[in-house]
C-alpha cells in the first residue's frame, strides 16, 4: 500500500473547475472512522470513489491501483454535510456587482419566482461552506415575502448553476410571521398582519386549485379528442388554459409534486401553518419553529419534517424569544422528523460553517448523537427529496464526503478534507 | 429576418454643419474614385501592403496590389497613408443626450418597454453637452453604430443601426429593428420604489412572462387566422405594441443584445437564450465574463467588450477581456458604449486591447467585421471588398497609433469628413 501525499491548493481548484464530469480518478479515504449514516460506524473504514460516485464503502477494501489515497488516521469519514435552508448567493453584497437578491418586495406572493436566477456560484460564501464540509444546500428566498419562490437544492460547488442543480424546483418557500409583517406592514400593504399573511396564501392557493383543475381537465379532453380521432372521428381540440408562471408552481405543489417550505417560528405561526396543510392538503416541511416544542404532539400527528432553525444562542428576533435548545430533542421525541440548520446571519449559530454545532447544541439539549448527525446529513436529504444523489456513504451515490480531524460535535474538531462529486476540493492529507 | 427599411419621417428638420444625406442622384453615373499607393487593411481579405481601392456608386468597385485606375477617375494618393473600412461601433447611445443630464436613454417608468423604439430618441447631431458628437465620431473614423436604448429596464426596446451620414434619423437609419435590448442584474431605479424588479429572480421572471405574453399573443393571431377563413366578419385581436414587438423575438426575427456585468447574470442570460431560443444573443460589457468563457464559446455568444477593457480577477490578476476571450473562442465586439466612453474614441477602446496583448488584426476585426455581422450586415459594411459599401477611412499611419490622424472619411462613396 503506498501513501500518498495529495495537497490541492485552492489556486488549482479555481481553474480546474468543478462539475461532475471528467472526474474519472479513482480516490480511496482510508483508515478512517467512517460514519456511513444509513448503517453503524466502520472503525478503519474504507471508502472507494470512482468517476465522481461511492462504489464501495467497508472494511479492509482493497485499494484500486493508481488510486488517489487520503489517509485519515484518526479522522471521522462522514457524508458531505447539507445545510438545509440557506440564502447563500443570494445575498452577496461584496464587491462591484454585489447586491442582495433574496427578497423581491414589490409583491407578497411570487412564486414565479427562481433562486437559480439570483444565485451567484462565485459568491465566497459558497466557498466557505463548502471547505467547511458543506456540500449541499437548499437555497430558497428571504422571508420576506409570504410565497417567496421556488427554492433548489444545490451543490456548493460550480461555475453556473446548471452545473450546481441538484434538485429544482425542490419546493415552494412560504414564510409567516413578523417576516412579511417587517417587509409590507409599514408600507400601509398587505399583509400587515398574521392575519393578512395566511389570506395571501389562502387566495393564491384557491386560485391554483381552479388552475389544477383547468389544466386536468385540458389534458383529460384532450386524451378523449385523440381517442375519438383514433375512431375516424377528429375531436374537437379544446383551447390550453392560458399559461401562469405564478399559478404553475402552486398547482404542481397541490399536486404534491413537491412540497412547500414553510418558515414559522411562533407556535400560532406553526399552527397557522397546519391549517393551510390541512385545509389545501400539501405536502410541507416546517422551517424554523423555535416554539415547534410547544406543538411538537401536532406537528408529529401530521407526519410533517421540521428544519430546526435557531439553536438559542446569538440574537434573538421577536418571534424567537421563547427558544431552547432543547427544541430539536423534544420535536424528536414527539415523532418529528427532525432536521438541522445553521440558520446563518444573525438568528442562530451567526455562520453556515458552524453547522455541526448546531448539531452540538441539539446533542446537548438531548438529542441523539447518531439522529443530530443524520440530521445535518442523510435526514436532510430525504426531507429536501434528494437522498437518491446525496445524504449517506452509499454505493450509487454522490461521492461528497468530509473528512474531519476527531468528532464532528466536538467544537475543536477541524475539517481536513473535502470530495465533492469525486473531485478533492480541499484537505492536506499527511503521509 | 430582419427587415431593411426606409423611414418616410416627416417631422425634422435637415442638419446644418455636416455633409447632408447621400445617395446618388438618380440617373447620374459617379465619377470612379481610386485611392492609391496605400497601405490597405481590407479585415477580411489580409494587408496589402501597397494597393488601391476603387470606389464608384458608393460601392467599392474593386481592391487590390494591382489595380488598374480608370481613364478620369478622380485620384486620392494615400501613400504612406492607412486605409480602413469605416470603423462600426457595437454598441452606442449616440444622440440619446448628455450622460448625467437629462438623457433619452432610459424610459424609467415601466420595467418592460419592448415597445420603445430608439429611432424616436435619436437626436440626429447630439444636443447641449454632447452638441457635434456625430461630427466627432466621423472624425475618427466611425461611419456606423448599433444605436441602442440604456439598461435602466429590464426589456429597454428596439435598437437601430445608424449611419453616421448626415441628416435626419430616418436617412441615417440602415436597419430597424436590429435587436431588442435588455438588461440583467441590475435593480436600477426600480428596488427603491418597491417595484418588481427588487432582486434577479425578478428580472429573470420579467423577460420569461414577457415572452410568455408574446406566446399568446401569437395564438390568440393564429386563431384569428384561422376563424377569418370561416367567418370573415371575425374582430382581429387588439393590436399590442409590447407584445407586438416581442413576437419579433420569439419568432426568431431579431436577436437580442444584453447588458450584463456579473458571472452569475451573464449564466441567466444565456439559459433565457436557450429556453426561448433566442436568433442570437450578445452580451454589452460582460465584464466577468472571463469566469464563465467556456460556456459562451460553447453555446455561441458574442460578447461586446467595453467601455471598461480590462479588469483584474478574484487574486487581482489582469485580466485583457477582449484578448481572453478570443483565445477561449469567444466572438467579441468592442464598444465604446457612447457617451460613457465618447464615440470618436471607439479605435483607443480597442488600442487599449492591443497594448495588453491583444492581436492588431483581431482588435481591427471587433471594431468593424464582427459588429457588422451581429448586425446582420456583414456583406454590406465591415470590411473592404469589392461590392460593399464605400465606407472607408484613410489614417495617416497605423490606426492603433494614438498619434496617427483621420485624413478622410467616405460613407457609400461620399467624403464626409476631411483633415483640414
Amino acid at each position: 500500500m503506498r501513501n500518498i501525499v495529495v495537497v490541492v491548493c485552492l489556486v488549482c481548484l479555481l481553474s480546474v473547475g468543478i462539475g461532475a464530469a471528467g472526474a474519472s480518478e479513482v480516490v480511496v479515504i482510508k483508515n478512517g472512522r467512517v460514519l456511513p449514516m444509513n448503517g453503524p460506524a466502520i472503525e478503519g473504514g474504507v471508502v472507494i470513489v470512482e468517476n465522481g460516485k461511492i462504489v464501495r464503502v467497508g472494511k479492509d477494501l482493497p485499494v484500486p491501483e493508481g488510486a488517489t489515497v487520503i489517509d485519515a488516521a484518526g479522522g471521522w469519514v462522514l457524508p458531505g454535510l447539507i445545510e438545509a435552508h440557506t440564502t447563500i448567493g443570494l445575498r452577496d453584497d461584496s464587491g462591484p456587482y454585489g447586491s442582495s437578491n433574496s427578497d423581491e418586495l414589490s409583491d407578497p406572493a411570487t412564486a414565479q419566482l427562481r433562486v437559480l436566477d439570483a444565485l451567484n456560484p462565485f459568491d465566497k460564501s459558497i466557498k466557505h461552506a463548502r471547505e467547511a464540509g458543506i456540500t449541499a444546500a437548499l437555497v430558497t428566498p428571504g422571508r420576506g415575502n409570504v410565497i417567496g419562490g421556488q427554492a433548489a437544492v444545490v451543490r456548493l460547488a460550480g461555475k453556473t448553476v446548471e452545473e450546481m442543480t441538484i434538485l429544482s424546483p425542490a419546493g415552494i418557500k412560504l414564510s409567516l410571521g413578523e417576516g412579511p409583517k417587517d417587509a409590507y406592514g409599514g408600507k400601509g400593504r398587505l399583509p400587515s398582519t398574521r392575519m393578512g399573511s395566511a389570506y395571501v396564501v389562502r387566495k393564491a392557493l384557491l386560485e391554483a386549485g381552479e388552475y389544477l383543475k383547468k389544466t386536468k381537465d385540458y389534458e383529460a379532453a384532450k386524451a378523449k379528442a385523440k381517442g375519438k380521432a383514433k375512431d375516424g372521428k377528429a375531436g374537437e381540440e379544446a383551447p390550453a388554459p392560458k399559461r401562469d408562471l405564478a399559478l404553475e408552481p402552486l398547482a404542481a405543489l397541490l399536486d404534491g409534486k413537491f412540497p412547500a417550505f414553510v418558515e414559522c417560528y411562533r407556535a400560532d405561526d406553526i399552527m397557522t401553518a397546519l391549517r393551510l396543510v390541512d385545509e389545501f392538503k400539501f405536502k410541507a416541511v416546517l422551517i424554523g419553529c423555535a416554539e415547534g416544542f410547544r406543538v411538537a404532539g401536532e406537528i408529529a400527528k401530521r407526519g410533517i419534517p421540521v428544519i430546526v432553525g435557531p439553536m438559542g444562542i446569538g440574537p434573538k428576533r421577536i418571534e424567537t424569544m421563547e427558544v431552547t435548545i432543547a427544541n430539536a430533542a423534544a420535536l424528536a421525541k414527539a415523532g418529528v422528523k427532525v432536521v438541522l440548520e445553521a440558520e446563518e446571519g444573525t438568528l442562530g449559530i451567526g455562520a453556515l460553517e458552524e453547522l455541526p454545532l448546531a448539531a452540538a447544541l441539539a446533542v446537548k439539549g438531548g438529542l441523539d448523537r447518531d439522529q443530530a448527525l443524520r440530521a445535518i446529513t442523510l435526514t436532510a436529504a430525504e426531507v429536501l427529496g434528494v437522498a437518491d444523489r446525496i445524504g449517506s456513504l452509499e454505493a450509487g451515490k454522490d461521492a461528497d464526503v468530509v473528512v474531519f480531524d476527531g468528532d464532528p460535535l466536538n467544537y475543536r474538531t477541524r475539517v481536513k478534507a473535502v470530495l465533492l462529486g469525486g473531485k478533492v476540493l480541499f484537505g492536506t492529507v499527511e503521509k | 429576418m430582419r427587415k431593411i427599411i426606409a423611414i418616410l419621417g416627416l417631422f425634422g428638420v435637415l442638419s446644418v454643419g455636416f455633409a447632408p444625406a447621400g445617395n446618388a442622384m438618380p440617373g447620374a453615373e459617379e465619377k470612379v474614385v481610386a485611392i492609391v499607393n496605400a497601405r490597405i487593411l481590407t479585415v477580411t481579405k489580409g494587408e496589402i501592403a501597397k494597393g488601391s481601392v476603387l470606389i464608384a456608386n458608393g460601392k467599392i468597385l474593386e481592391v487590390g496590389a494591382d489595380v488598374n485606375v480608370p481613364e478620369g477617375a478622380r485620384v486620392i494618393d494615400a501613400a504612406g497613408c492607412v486605409v480602413t473600412p469605416g470603423l462600426v461601433d457595437s454598441h452606442s447611445h449616440l444622440g440619446l443626450g448628455p450622460s448625467g443630464g437629462v438623457t433619452e436613454d432610459n424610459e424609467m417608468s415601466d420595467p418592460v418597454t419592448p415597445q420603445l423604439r430608439v429611432i424616436d430618441s435619436i437626436h440626429p447631431e447630439g444636443i447641449g453637452a454632447d452638441k457635434g458628437q456625430f461630427r466627432n465620431a466621423l472624425a475618427e473614423g466611425v461611419t456606423t453604430v448599433i444605436a441602442r436604448p440604456g439598461s435602466g429596464n429590464v426589456i429597454g426596446g428596439q435598437s437601430a443601426v445608424i449611419k453616421l451620414r448626415g441628416g435626419t434619423v430616418d436617412d441615417m437609419v440602415i436597419v430597424f429593428p436590429a435587436d431588442m435590448k435588455m438588461a440583467l442584474g441590475r435593480k436600477g431605479g426600480y428596488a427603491s420604489k418597491g417595484v418588481m424588479p427588487m432582486t434577479k429572480m425578478g428580472t429573470a421572471y420579467l423577460v420569461r412572462q414577457a415572452m410568455l405574453d408574446a406566446a399568446d399573443y401569437r395564438d390568440a393571431l393564429a386563431r384569428y387566422a384561422k376563424e377569418k377563413a370561416k367567418k370573415p366578419e371575425s374582430v382581429p385581436p387588439a393590436r399590442d405594441l409590447k407584445k407586438e414587438a416581442m413576437l419579433k423575438v420569439l419568432e426568431r426575427e431579431i436577436p437580442v443584445h444584453i447588458h450584463v456585468s456579473a458571472a452569475d447574470d451573464i449564466m441567466t442570460a444565456v439559459r433565457l437564450a436557450g429556453e426561448f431560443k433566442f436568433l442570437r444573443l450578445s452580451l454589452g460589457h460582460a465584464v466577468e465574463a472571463y469566469k464563465v468563457a467556456d460556456e459562451l464559446a460553447k453555446h455561441g455568444v458574442i460578447v461586446v467588450v467595453g467601455p471598461l477593457m480590462i479588469t483584474y480577477d478574484d487574486d487581482g490578476k489582469l485580466v485583457n477581456l477582449a484578448d481572453f476571450l478570443v483565445k477561449r473562442g469567444v466572438e467579441i465586439n468592442i464598444m465604446t458604449d457612447a457617451d460613457v466612453v465618447q464615440e470618436q474614441f471607439l479605435r483607443y477602446q480597442a488600442a487599449i486591447a492591443v497594448k495588453y496583448g491583444m492581436d492588431p488584426a483581431e482588435a481591427l476585426k471587433a471594431i468593424t467585421i464582427n459588429p457588422a455581422k451581429l448586425a446582420g450586415l456583414e456583406k454590406r459594411i465591415g470590411s473592404i471588398e469589392a461590392g460593399k459599401d464605400a465606407d472607408l477611412v484613410v489614417f495617416s499611419g497605423d490606426p492603433f497609433d494614438i498619434q496617427s490622424r483621420t485624413l478622410k472619411v467616405m460613407i457609400d462613396g461620399k467624403v464626409v469628413y476631411e483633415a483640414k
